[in-house]
């Protein structure tokens, strides 16, 4: 376990410097994927201040769901969505011996390696606006807190588990860059309160395709509005993460590599 | 002592084909033809500890896919591999520890930041004592006089020096056994000799090298044996002084003269090539016509102005084993 630790801070600091030696790459990066999902609460603002609202949700309590979308979004892609874009790229250009020889696991490299310190300016963004939510809401104590913490872990290996179920289905279908643009229309869902939703919509999402824990389920947990049920959706997301984990390592196995 | 043993390798994979006319395109949005092809067909060989082998063949004959197999890349459809007494697929991690891998055409190094950062990833992900690692560091650095090009940025480099980098990257562990893939592809002439150095030092001192190539210079200087594979199977497997023999005992004759040269009609000479009237390269079978009688005879026939007697070159023998392979040996 050390040796795994040692393994990913070193690969880390080499994505690090990667992403450095390009500064005003790096810098515009962190400014357009902000931008690009900081702006998204701004639809909140208008439909409050137009005195409409997402029904039984405060403005901060609406906003704080999305902080927390915002939070998750940034630590998937903080921490593990270029396994997607690294695997589809080494699948197309069979060059994914160059990990495949290293003693240690293959999946383990591919995630150590996809760190992306790029969206660490969403990640700020996220914090500053979660800041502003939890200013203006209340019901929050140590265990509401730590009922967060898990469910926005959950909600993480939900959105592992898709990233590596779309990696996995690349070694076979190598072109399907637009999957992840299917899940991100389908994670859209977790941004808003749950109860705005039909009965059926709210149970798919959170057993089937439990987008709810991503951030819905987490901030209702912080503010103490959380629900039995919120806790049972723990499990497909385990299932989610551990089906995406097994998937990817099955097909690798049937990686083919291209000519030498 | 044997350190690897390959029996009845074979690999297979499905590949799909269709036509280039619009109706062919169409049909394959609905249905793709498959077929499936045998890359590696029942090989099998040994390698001693300490040799070279040289891996050679036209392209798609199977070497990168065999190289891949035995590095543990590619499972096998069939067949047994026994390196250093791992089995590479099912013994990975321990496995991998043990061998170096340089391909030619893949890097192993990461593009923005400086090779000292990559070596500095491999001391960790293999596990590398620190003393062990500035030691062996310090010493490639010497061998390949790169100390100065690996702190820049990966991108800033020669061909050559990313090789040489590579090679650092393979060599670090101190693997026993190591695999290139066509290392000196690209190469300028100083750069490839370099890399040969390194791999005849490196074998001294113990290492046993597995190397494709298609740079018939890169066998003829390091390997001890070849391997030729056509098609997936082995149509030879012996040292390079046999294959020289595969087409008889014979010398090439280049002859100028001073008037033009004419008929030659002796036994076991022929007229390979005909330069000029003047010039000529003849082959010689010295079974038939021992050298000594052929350079009697010619020199009273023809006046000689000038005489080289060279072996065949390699290129044309394997070229006659790859339009006819002969039985594995």
């Amino acid at each position: 376990m050390k040796r795994l630790l040692r393994i990913y801070r070193v690969c880390v600091m080499a994505n690090l410097a990667t992403a450095v030696s390009y500064r005003m790459n790096f810098l515009l990066n962190c400014l357009i994927t902000l931008i690009g999902n900081v702006l998204f609460p701004l639809v909140t603002v208008i439909i409050y201040n137009s005195n409409a609202s997402f029904a039984g949700w405060t403005f901060h309590e609406a906003l704080l769901i999305q902080a927390v979308f915002i939070l998750s979004t940034a630590c998937a892609s903080m921490l593990f969505n270029g396994i997607m874009w690294s695997t589809m790229s080494h699948v197309v250009e069979g060059s994914l011996e160059v990990l495949l020889i290293k003693p240690a696991p293959g999946l383990f490299l591919l995630l150590a390696q996809a760190f992306n310190i790029e969206s660490i300016g969403l990640l700020t963004g996220g914090l500053v606006i979660f800041g502003y939510a939890l200013g203006g809401v209340g019901g929050m104590s140590l265990v509401t807190w730590l009922l967060f913490l898990l469910l926005f872990a959950a909600g993480l290996l939900v959105m592992l588990g898709v990233v590596l179920i779309v990696a996995a289905i690349s070694f076979k279908w190598v072109a399907n860059s637009r999957l992840p643009e299917m899940f991100e229309s389908v994670k859209a869902f977790g941004r808003y309160p749950g109860t705005i939703f039909p009965r059926m919509l709210v149970a798919i999402s959170s057993f089937i395709f439990p987008v709810s824990m991503i951030a819905f389920f987490p901030a209702s947990a912080l503010i103490g509005r959380w629900k039995g049920y919120h806790l049972a959706a723990i499990l497909p997301c385990l299932l989610f993460a551990g089906f995406g984990v097994w998937l990817y390592n099955r097909m690798l196995h049937s990686y083919k590599s291209a000519g030498g | 002592m044997e350190i690897i043993s390959v029996k009845h390798l074979t690999k297979q994979y499905e590949t799909y084909h269709r036509g280039h006319d619009a109706r062919s395109v169409f049909k394959s949005l609905f249905h793709r033809e498959k077929s499936v092809i045998t890359s590696v067909d029942d090989l099998s060989f040994q390698v001693p500890q300490g040799e070279i082998i040289g891996i050679l063949g036209p392209n798609g004959a199977g070497k990168s896919t065999t190289i891949k197999m035995l590095t543990g890349v590619l499972y096998p459809t069939s067949g047994e591999i026994n390196i250093m007494g791992f089995n590479p697929h099912k013994q990975k991690n321990q496995y991998v520890k043990q061998i170096g891998v340089v391909f030619g055409q893949k890097s192993q190094l990461i593009w923005d930041i400086p090779p000292l950062d990559s070596f500095h990833m491999n001391k960790e992900i293999y596990d590398i004592p620190a003393e062990d690692f500035r030691k062996r560091l310090e010493r490639l650095k010497e061998m390949f006089e790169v100390a100065d090009i690996i702190t820049k940025p990966t991108r800033n480099l020669s061909l050559g020096e990313r090789m040489k980098c590579e090679f650092i990257m393979a060599m670090l562990h101190s693997p026993p056994v190591v695999f290139l893939d066509e290392p000196t592809i690209g190469l300028d002439l100083i750069a490839k000799q370099r890399i040969r150095e390194f791999i005849q030092e490196m074998n001294r001192q113990g290492t046993t090298f597995i190397l494709t190539t298609h740079d018939l210079e890169d066998v003829e200087r390091l390997a001890n044996r070849v391997l030729i594979i056509h098609q997936g199977k082995k149509v030879y497997d012996n040292s390079l002084a046999g294959l020289r023999l595969h087409l008889g005992a014979k010398k090439v004759v280049r002859l100028s003269a001073a008037a033009p040269i004419g008929n030659i009609d002796y036994p076991g000479v022929e007229i390979s090539e005909q330069i000029s009237d003047y010039e000529a390269e003849l082959l010689i079978d010295t079974g038939q016509c021992a050298l000594g009688a052929f350079l009697h005879r010619i020199s009273e026939s023809v006046d000689i102005t000038d005489i080289s007697i060279k072996e065949i070159p390699i290129e044309k023998i394997i070229g006659s084993i790859y339009e006819e392979p002969v039985a594995a040996m």
